[in-house]
């Protein structure tokens, strides 16, 4: 009843086939398809930017978009960005100063992130507010993620 | 919430009421209405496809009218149960014969809503009744002038439906248009052309022209 | 003992895991042949049950066991009773309803599941829900408190008399004689609504019945997996060994996720059972709004009796508290509303009696305050009135009534939650409303800022309350410690962890006492084959009754450390020290032996040991504390108002807070933070909407609004320590400190902001609407 359609898509720098529903969504995809569950679901609505992604650079919600949207397009994940060893600058700041508590927003808070510091290397902590007014947080205040962010643009332009 | 309003017909009101006992007229008036079967002296029961904002999907619905007094009153109560939810409204309306041939309709009516249409579409079910009211009276006597004109000529009546996807998209543009008021709309407006005159000043500005 | 890394802001351990996708939550649970669950959810707030039509969706391909009530046969029974009526007080009513399964005859509240739905993926269940077809007969439904109580209202439970649920009343003294003496009675009703915990990942369970090893697996988002686990084995028949309930990294907890026995959690293990296969249920976020408990409405008829001094003679309260449509919660929430209606006051006389009252909404249970913030609000309130009324100080008038430092262990007369009279431990309240006051510049913003924003027209306000928190509750908690030959020490405790950074601080407690990193401890948390015996973390206990089992389990260690090493090096004691994953003789560097060696020694695997030796370097013990310990708190914030749009900026918060010894400032800070973000959501921006039918309206999160970082202020805190006299490490719980005082801050800060109005507010939450509505029709 429900064909399946095949899709291309690169993932944090590899190639995954795989033969979907048109109807699954991304975030499904890219969690139970492809095993990468560092990608979370908080709404499926849109309004809490846990399941925030990158593609092809730009952060989306993936629970509003369908894998077969993602088709010949590339993805990056929170799985992309470091490894507990080799820990990317920015996931190195949250753990400095505590920008995490459960740890479920924060994949989307750091895909949101990379893009954002890619564009303004030098934020004002109202930058960052307004940068992140994207992604709710429900343990922490924000107040540790601002202090991580400004941590990480130091962490960056100093490498 | 409480719905009221009032519609003035081009048409008597013997032929109003005609049309509004009539089922295959009242099918056509209903949005997405797919059908609508008269099971009983005053009983009809139907399915319609119903789009509210974000949530569509099919209703099936029961519609009993009681208390009648034709052709000057009627009150009518909707039942429409669906995956998305459920609807229950109960409306009186009045006929009242005005200047030049014609008819005002009043009608007020309660109608509550639950499931997924009252949490997520809530906000939209007042705006979207109101129009769905509207544009099912305007096709409603879109049919009175058509068969009063077929009476006249003695030729076959001809009167289309709006299609389900037109009749959305009226709605649509009535929500939309009732978000944006047409006050906000001139001032909108008059803003971007200022800034359009702006950003060409500053242009020619710029190249020395 | 050396302190080396408790009270050290140590990052965490937990962290690498979470920041890269590798952390283990309950959706991420794959196992292979896992069937999805939907549940079929009523849309009707109060109807009657008289069929359901299951037949087309099972002709749905892909869809493997649809099961009702019915289904269910004698296996279907309500949910336990989470706490019994207080034994101790006189003429209780205490009626207990809790939670079904799956509906049977009656819906009582709009979401309650009516069926379930098993398929091949969540996609297609969710299709086959929606095949199913409901006859119900609608009821009128209960939502107002007061209306519920009349004779002539529909009664939700039919079995009983009326709407009341429970009632309880209290006294201290002798309020009626203190309200003849006093000079100024003020009388006022307060509404008082909460919302949603709204934890960023919903709820979750995956059952796994191994037919061949007759064992349960069951991964679920709850804050407490031991009582799951023994409630699980009690209802199926099973051994408790036999069943291992897993909290892994669960996304936020704040008190709904607690062991509610929710519906889904009886019914996914029997699903689970019956079918011999694995089976997941994850709730979606509309789901949560319906499926997920949540606090609820409470109208509080309140006086204060002060002398023309302001001192404060006698508090009365009569309130009402909705707990929705079933109780398993029985009189927790309202006892700590009680509890904290005196504040942090010295008041000798009190009466209050609580109603609770069920109507056809959703459940209330304890979310993060618990009661505490409703109890907070109305005496803040009362005060703040009098201090108007008596043309005093807000502050003056607080600190006029606080209870002196020499007064404690100080018995308040009545009792608590946990059945315990109610005591607050120790205090010392003055310092920290003088630190607040200081640090917010508050006498130069009344004297020199105020007038100046308000000659430029703008509505600036300052706020300051103080609150006690009760924490650290019993009953206990356990923990198990382990040095492997490794040289890694292991750590086994029942808790559960939301956030709240156990791996680390229960890794820095033992890290002092058996002399290693922190970074070397390997925490278990929430998992019951690796520890079966405690409660669960909730009421801001992890921090008292945790910890302090930790410190009791890492010295019973220690001392077999020592003991261990003395006899292998043939030297005292006392002339022994631990460091680095060292035992060494104080004076002889080369007389050192690592843990991991020492372990090993402890346990031959040829030989004989002496009679009541106990093998390896393992300990277990438990901590129960006599009762729970109060922390204490000051808040202080400036708002500005937008008198047009009426948002509101804050400009400056302020927080003094004192919860004992401080284990980890780090991560202390951030619970403070995570608190204040859900206190201002209560006071400005959440509301749950119910209307008359008992439909939600604001179902989802782009209506129910959660403050992002926009909305959130910077804020500053200060700590104070005022050391527990109840537990060894001296500690006080926090983890619902940030919330508690933010409505009744709110409040008066508007109220400040807004003097020119003249406001009098008694309702919360506020929200811009309200605020606008209030202000209409005042000068």
């Amino acid at each position: 009843m429900n064909d399946h359609v095949n899709v291309s898509i690169l993932c944090n720098g590899k190639k995954y086939e795989r033969m979907v529903e048109p109807r699954l969504l991304l975030s499904d995809f890219l969690r139970h398809e492809l095993d990468l569950t560092g990608t979370h679901v908080g709404c499926e609505h849109g309004v809490c930017g846990a399941c925030t992604v990158l593609l092809d650079g730009l952060p989306v919600r993936s629970c509003l978009m369908f894998a077969v949207q993602a088709n010949s397009h590339e993805v990056t994940t929170v799985e992309g960005l470091g490894t507990p060893e080799n820990l990317h600058p920015i996931q190195e700041a949250f753990w400095e100063a505590h920008g995490l508590q459960c740890g479920f927003c924060t994949p989307g808070f750091l895909m949101t992130l990379v893009p954002f510091l890619k564009e303004n290397p030098n934020p004002t902590r109202e930058d960052i507010r307004t940068a992140i007014s994207g992604n709710i947080c429900r343990c922490t205040g924000y107040q540790h993620i601002i202090d991580a962010v400004q941590l990480a643009a130091e962490k960056m332009s100093n490498p | 919430m409480k719905l009221e309003g009032e519609y003035t017909f081009d048409g008597p009101r013997e032929q109003v009421w005609e049309l509004v006992r009539d089922p295959d007229v009242l099918v056509t008036a209903l949005p997405g209405a797919k059908s609508l079967e008269q099971t009983g002296e005053n009983e009809y029961e139907g399915e319609m496809n119903l789009r509210v904002g974000p949530v569509a999907g099919v209703f099936a619905g029961r519609l009993v009218v009681s208390n009648e007094q034709p052709p000057e009153s009627c009150t009518l109560a909707v039942e429409g149960k669906g995956k998305q939810g459920f609807v229950d409204g109960i409306g009186h309306v009045n006929l009242e014969a005005v200047e030049d041939n014609k008819t005002l309709m009043k009608y007020e009516g309660d109608v509550q809503v639950g499931g997924k249409l009252a949490s997520v579409g809530q906000r939209l079910v007042e705006t979207a009744s109101k129009s769905i009211i509207r544009q099912g009276l305007d096709t409603m006597n879109n049919a009175l002038v058509a068969r009063l004109e077929a009476q006249q000529t003695g030729e076959k009546m001809e009167f289309t439906p709006p299609s389900e996807s037109e009749f959305a998209v009226s709605v649509a543009r009535d929500m939309a248009g009732e978000a944006l008021s047409s006050k906000a709309f001139k001032w909108i407006i008059g803003a971007v052309v200022i800034i359009i005159l702006i950003i060409i000043l500053v242009i020619i500005n710029q190249n020395g022209l | 003992m050396t302190k080396k890394y408790l009270g050290q802001p140590i990052t965490r351990n937990e962290d690498p895991r979470l920041l890269t996708g590798q952390a283990l939550f309950v959706d991420d649970v794959d196992m292979p042949d896992m069937l999805h669950a939907a549940f079929l959810r009523s849309d009707y707030a109060h109807a009657r049950l008289k069929g359901i039509d299951i037949s087309t969706a099972l002709e749905r391909p892909g869809v493997v066991a649809v099961y009702t009530a019915e289904s269910m046969g004698a296996d279907w029974e309500p949910g336990p009773p989470l706490v019994s009526p207080p034994p101790t007080v006189e003429d209780v009513v205490f009626n207990s309803r809790r939670q079904v399964p799956l509906v049977k005859d009656k819906i009582r509240h709009v979401g309650e599941p009516i069926a379930v739905v098993i398929a091949e993926s969540r996609y297609i269940a969710e299709d086959a829900a929606e095949d199913i077809l409901v006859d119900l007969e609608p009821l009128e439904a209960v939502i107002d408190l007061e209306a519920a109580l009349e004779p002539d209202s529909i009664l939700i439970h039919e079995d009983l008399e009326s709407n009341l649920a429970a009632q309880l009343v209290q006294n201290k003294g002798d309020y009626q004689a203190a309200r003849e003496q006093a000079e100024l009675v003020i009388k006022k009703r307060f509404i008082i609504d909460r919302g949603a915990a709204a934890a960023m990942e919903n709820r979750g369970i995956v059952a796994d019945w191994d037919v061949k090893s007759q064992q349960l697996t069951v991964w679920d988002t709850t804050q407490a997996p031991i009582p799951i686990r023994n409630g699980l084995a009690a209802r199926y028949g099973l051994s408790e060994h036999q069943v291992r309930v897993i909290a892994p990294f669960i996304g936020g907890g704040f008190g709904p996720k607690m062991m509610m026995f929710y519906p889904e959690e009886l019914v996914i293990p029997w699903v689970a059972m019956k079918l011999g296969r694995p089976v997941k249920w994850i709730e979606d976020r509309r789901e949560n709004f319906y499926a997920t408990t949540q606090e609820r409405v409470q109208y509080h008829d309140a006086e204060i009796a002060l002398t023309r001094e302001g001192r404060v003679l006698g508090i009365s309260d009569q309130f009402l508290h909705d707990t929705g449509a079933y109780d398993p919660y029985g009189l927790t929430i309202p006892l700590n509303t009680q509890s904290h209606l005196l504040g942090v006051y010295d008041i000798p006389n009190f009466t209050s009696e609580i109603k609770v009252v069920f109507t056809n909404k959703v459940l209330s249970t304890p979310v993060r305050g618990a009661g505490r913030p409703q109890g907070v609000y109305v005496i803040e309130r009362l005060l703040d009135m009098a201090a108007k009324e008596l043309g005093m100080d807000k502050v003056e008038i607080r600190k006029l009534n606080f209870i002196p430092p020499d007064a404690f262990p100080y018995e308040q007369h009545y009792i608590d939650q946990a059945f315990a009279p109610l005591i607050f431990d120790s205090g010392n309240y003055k310092p920290a409303i003088e630190k607040a006051v200081e640090l917010i510049g508050y006498e130069q913003f009344i004297t020199e800022d105020q007038p100046r924003y308000r000659a430029a027209g703008r509505h600036v306000g300052i706020g300051i309350v103080a609150f006690p928190e009760t924490t650290g509750v019993g009953p206990y908690e356990g923990a198990r410690i382990t040095i492997e030959p490794s040289g890694k020490v292991n750590v086994a405790t029942g808790v559960g962890t939301q956030g709240q950074g156990h791996f680390t601080t229960f890794a820095q407690i033992v890290a002092d006492q058996v002399g290693v990193d922190p970074r070397n401890v390997n925490l278990v948390t929430g998992d019951t084959a690796e520890f079966h015996w405690g409660t669960g973390t909730f009421a801001s206990r992890g921090a008292v009754v945790a910890a302090n089992a930790i410190h009791a389990s890492a010295m019973a260690v220690r001392k077999k450390i020592l003991e261990h090493a003395s006899k292998h090096f043939g030297a005292p004691q006392e002339e022994l020290e631990i460091e680095d994953g060292q035992v060494r003789v104080s004076d002889l560097p080369r007389m050192s032996i690592s843990l991991g060696e020492l372990a090993e020694l402890a346990n031959p695997l040829r030989g004989a040991v002496e009679p009541g030796t106990e093998p390896g370097l393992e300990a277990t013990a438990y901590f129960g504390p006599k009762y729970g310990a109060t922390a204490f708190g000051v808040h202080s914030m400036i708002l500005e108002v937008d008198i047009e749009t009426m948002t509101v900026d804050i400009l400056r918060y302020v927080i003094v807070e004192d919860c004992g010894t401080v284990l980890n400032p780090l991560i202390l800070e951030g619970q403070i933070h995570g608190g204040v973000s859900m206190g201002i959501g209560n006071a400005y921006y959440e509301k749950l909407v119910y209307d008359e039918n008992g439909q939600l309206l604001n179902a989802s999160l782009a209506d129910y609004l959660i403050p992002t970082a926009t909305e959130m202020p910077h804020i500053e805190i200060e700590h104070q320590e005022t050391p527990s006299p109840l537990n060894p490490l001296g500690s006080k719980g926090v983890g619902e400190a940030g919330a508690i005082p933010v409505p009744a801050l709110f409040a008066q800060a508007l109220e400040n902001a807004l003097s020119d109005y003249d406001l009098e507010i008694s309702e919360t939450p506020l929200s811009p609407n309200q605020l606008y509505e209030l202000l209409k029709g005042r000068s």
